[in-house]
């Protein structure tokens, strides 16, 4: 018990440290970016007909902290942002938190979710192809692990977009009906929403699913031809039994170890579906953000939120492994 | 790698003539013999090669310059037209297509409108070896500062086409909205994207090579810590920080200088998982037998590193260049597709791609999409080939030939 306490309290520093990381790089991408808030806000009241010197300029830039050192901004940025707290994005004058608040968490709602549907399908799907000898099956998969890679998500999502064009002529796109799009929270309005994410959520986790299945199989093709295994089968154990209780076990902790990169592979794909798709979330906010405005305070925390949940997905991978399997406790703790 | 620890003491049954020839082999001749059983990759690098090939000789296979200069201003989202032999009125040994007109009249009121000429008239006439718009090879312009520093070699001038018409333009892909021809421009986009892929892995490679060889060959806390930042790069999800990066392109700039960067933005991202590559294949082969061996017999560390290590894992290296490839044609893609890539004058597939989510591209110009099937097959071979040098780079791992 102390052994796990003091791994969960090493990863929880560790995380911790990444993320500090992670917000030094991400904070010094948003001061790379020519021109400062201060002189934003002001050309933005010169074109409401204001007249303005640099010493207004000058005033605004000491009212927003920015004449401070670059050190102490990128502390207070950090603290707030620990607490969720990303002060205002200066082109649309809102604050951040409020302004992502729930699109975030639908995002990152539906990126869980096709990282979920992609494991549900890769797991069983790799096991039978690892241990069926089925040709047609094996190499069919095969290629759909190789079209997980030569066709990117957002090029499947444009190929679903033509044909559903062409033969319903309704292009599936966004995540709720007109109807519902700014409506409450009803039971109408989630089942509206349940009606539509599932596009979203199967081109979000079709790379990832892809990737999965080819992990799954290659990590159970290459414990069957173990010795315990076959140990195993000597002893009469045989059937399901034998792949779950031996090989399975042994391939699960890589697999739950991939989960924070196959988040992370979501994630990359998030921005570009959103578009195409048009939902309305952190994706195509980000992007809004990024392409069409040069929000910089609004992408960096986009950027962190989105790094924050890797994170935490790998911390809590790193637990579960843990609690499963004594040898991850010892090759930290020593 | 002339060391055979891991082999020689392998129960070989062969003829002594085949084994002879296969423990002298070199690591290149072991891995191309293994690389050639493999049908699947074999057949990517074909396709690789075939690909690459009309990438580079495109404007001698494309009819038509792929910038705005080689448009068809009469023949805008225009259908694929495809030569055929006959029609009503009667057959012809040389394949042909109709000429399609725009105009506007009273009788249409006022709309421009494509009438397709199906008359004899009408029809154009393919033809092979063509003179076209000129192109030219191996030219460059060196600015050096100072005026007797620049000078210019002219390269070659070329002007022959492989297929044309005798009158008008003919396009076999279809035309965009702006009349450029689909097929010029897709063929020089594979250029663009084998030049955006070729810098990226250089300067990743470069890259990875250097962190990962520090951290790997050092070890103790420089290792530790330089981990701590590749995985923390690792961490962050890459597109969005692309974007990020790729923000910073003031408008001001030449598709020239964007290009130079958006290449250089994918190799300082792609770094990570290389040099982790590179570490970790350095930590375990700093420790084999034959590099102690090495040190045994008085040999220097630089010595180790050349002779021993360097060569022990360029395969390695080679393969996980081959497989990063694809990721940086495709990240480079995806930026272009949302408009924070390349632009116009330069061609790429995201490029190409940028306006097709309208309901009236999908509707009625599907012709915009033929560049997807190319890059797909250009991954997909990337992928075949990527595959088949890594199960070939480790030519000792089923010596039980």
């Amino acid at each position: 018990m102390l052994q796990f306490s003091k791994f969960v309290a090493i990863r929880a520093s560790l995380a911790i440290l990444t993320l500090i990381l992670v917000s030094f790089i991400v904070f010094t991408l948003m001061e790379l970016v020519p021109g400062d808030c201060a002189e934003r806000y002001v050309a933005f009241k010169n074109s409401q007909g204001a007249v303005i010197s640099i010493a207004d300029i000058e005033a605004e830039r000491i009212r927003l902290g920015l004449n401070k050192p670059y050190v102490q901004r990128w502390g207070v940025w950090i603290i707030n942002a620990f607490q969720g707290e990303f002060g205002d994005s200066c082109i649309l004058r809102l604050n951040i938190s409020q302004l992502l608040g729930q699109k975030f968490w639908l995002s990152l709602g539906l990126c869980l979710t096709s990282l979920m549907v992609a494991y549900i399908i890769a797991i069983p799907v790799g096991i039978i192809s690892a241990t069926s000898n089925n040709r047609v099956l094996n190499n069919s998969l095969r290629l759909v692990s190789y079209l997980g890679l030569a066709l990117p998500n957002f090029l499947l999502a444009l190929m679903v977009m033509l044909f559903s064009t062409i033969m319903f002529g309704d292009s599936l796109t966004g995540l709720f009906s007109k109807e519902f799009r700014d409506a409450e929270w009803s039971y109408e309005r989630v089942m509206d929403f349940l009606g539509h994410a599932w596009l979203p959520i199967f081109i979000l986790g079709w790379s990832a699913t892809a990737f999965a299945i080819q992990t799954v199989r290659a990590l159970m093709s290459d414990e069957i031809g173990k010795l315990y295994v076959t140990a195993a089968a000597a002893r009469g154990v045989s059937g399901s039994q034998l792949l779950m209780r031996y090989p399975a076990r042994h391939a699960l902790s890589p697999i739950i170890n991939s989960l924070g990169f196959d988040l992370n592979r979501i994630f990359n794909e998030l921005p570009i579906v959103a578009l195409i798709l048009t939902l309305t979330e952190a994706g195509s906010l980000l992007i809004e953000a990024l392409a069409r405005s040069n929000d910089q305070q609004l992408a960096g925390a986009i950027i962190f939120m989105l790094t924050g949940s890797i994170v935490a997905i790998n911390f809590l991978t790193d637990i579960i492994l843990a609690l499963t399997d004594p040898r991850v406790r010892r090759s930290i703790v020593g | 790698m002339n060391d055979m620890t891991d082999t020689s003491n392998n129960p070989a049954s062969t003829d002594q003539k085949l084994k002879e020839a296969y423990f002298t082999a070199s690591q290149g001749q072991l891995i191309w013999q293994r690389f050639k059983k493999n049908k699947s990759a074999l057949f990517g690098a074909w396709v690789l090669i075939i690909l690459i090939l009309s990438g580079i000789f495109a404007p001698f296979l494309t009819p038509y310059d792929a910038t705005i200069s080689g448009r068809d201003k009469d023949y805008l989202n225009g259908a694929p037209q495809i030569p055929s032999f006959c029609d009503d009125n009667g057959c012809s040994l040389r394949p042909f297509i109709y000429t399609s007109e725009r105009t506007r009249s009273i009788e249409t009121s006022f709309r421009w409108v494509t009438i397709v000429n199906t008359e004899l008239e009408g029809r154009r006439y393919l033809e092979f070896f063509v003179e076209g718009s000129e192109y030219t090879y191996l030219s460059f312009d060196i600015n050096l500062p100072g005026e007797a520093l620049d000078f210019r070699i002219p390269g070659f001038t070329f002007n022959t086409h492989l297929f044309g018409v005798d009158k008008g333009m003919i396009h076999i892909f279809g035309t965009d909205s702006t009349g450029k021809d689909i097929y010029s421009r897709t063929l020089t986009a594979i250029n663009t994207s084998m030049a955006v892929g070729t810098i990226g892995v250089f300067i990743a490679f470069i890259m990875a090579l250097v962190i990962g060889g520090i951290s790997g060959y050092y070890g103790g806390f420089l290792d530790s810590s330089l981990q701590m930042i590749t995985d923390t790069v690792r961490t962050i999800p890459s597109i969005p920080l692309f974007m990020a990066l790729a923000a910073f392109i003031p408008d001001v700039w030449s598709a020239e200088t964007r290009f130079l960067f958006i290449s250089m933005v994918l190799g300082l991202i792609g770094w990570p998982t290389l040099a982790r590559r590179i570490r970790t294949h350095l930590l375990t082969e700093r420790s084999q037998e034959y590099v102690l061996a090495a040190q045994l017999c008085g040999a220097s560390s630089s010595h180790v590193i050349r002779r021993h290590l360097l060569p022990s894992f360029t395969s390695y290296i080679i393969v996980d260049l081959v497989i990063s490839f694809p990721y940086m044609v495709l990240s480079e893609t995806a930026l272009s597709f949302i408009g924070l890539g390349l632009k116009d004058p330069v061609n790429s597939l995201g490029v190409m791609l940028q306006n097709v989510t309208s309901a009236d591209v999908l509707l009625n110009y599907q012709w915009y999409f033929i560049p997807v099937i190319f890059f797909i097959t250009l991954v997909l071979a990337f992928v075949f080939v990527g595959d088949g040098l890594r199960d070939a780079a480790d030519p000792y791992s089923d010596s039980h030939k």
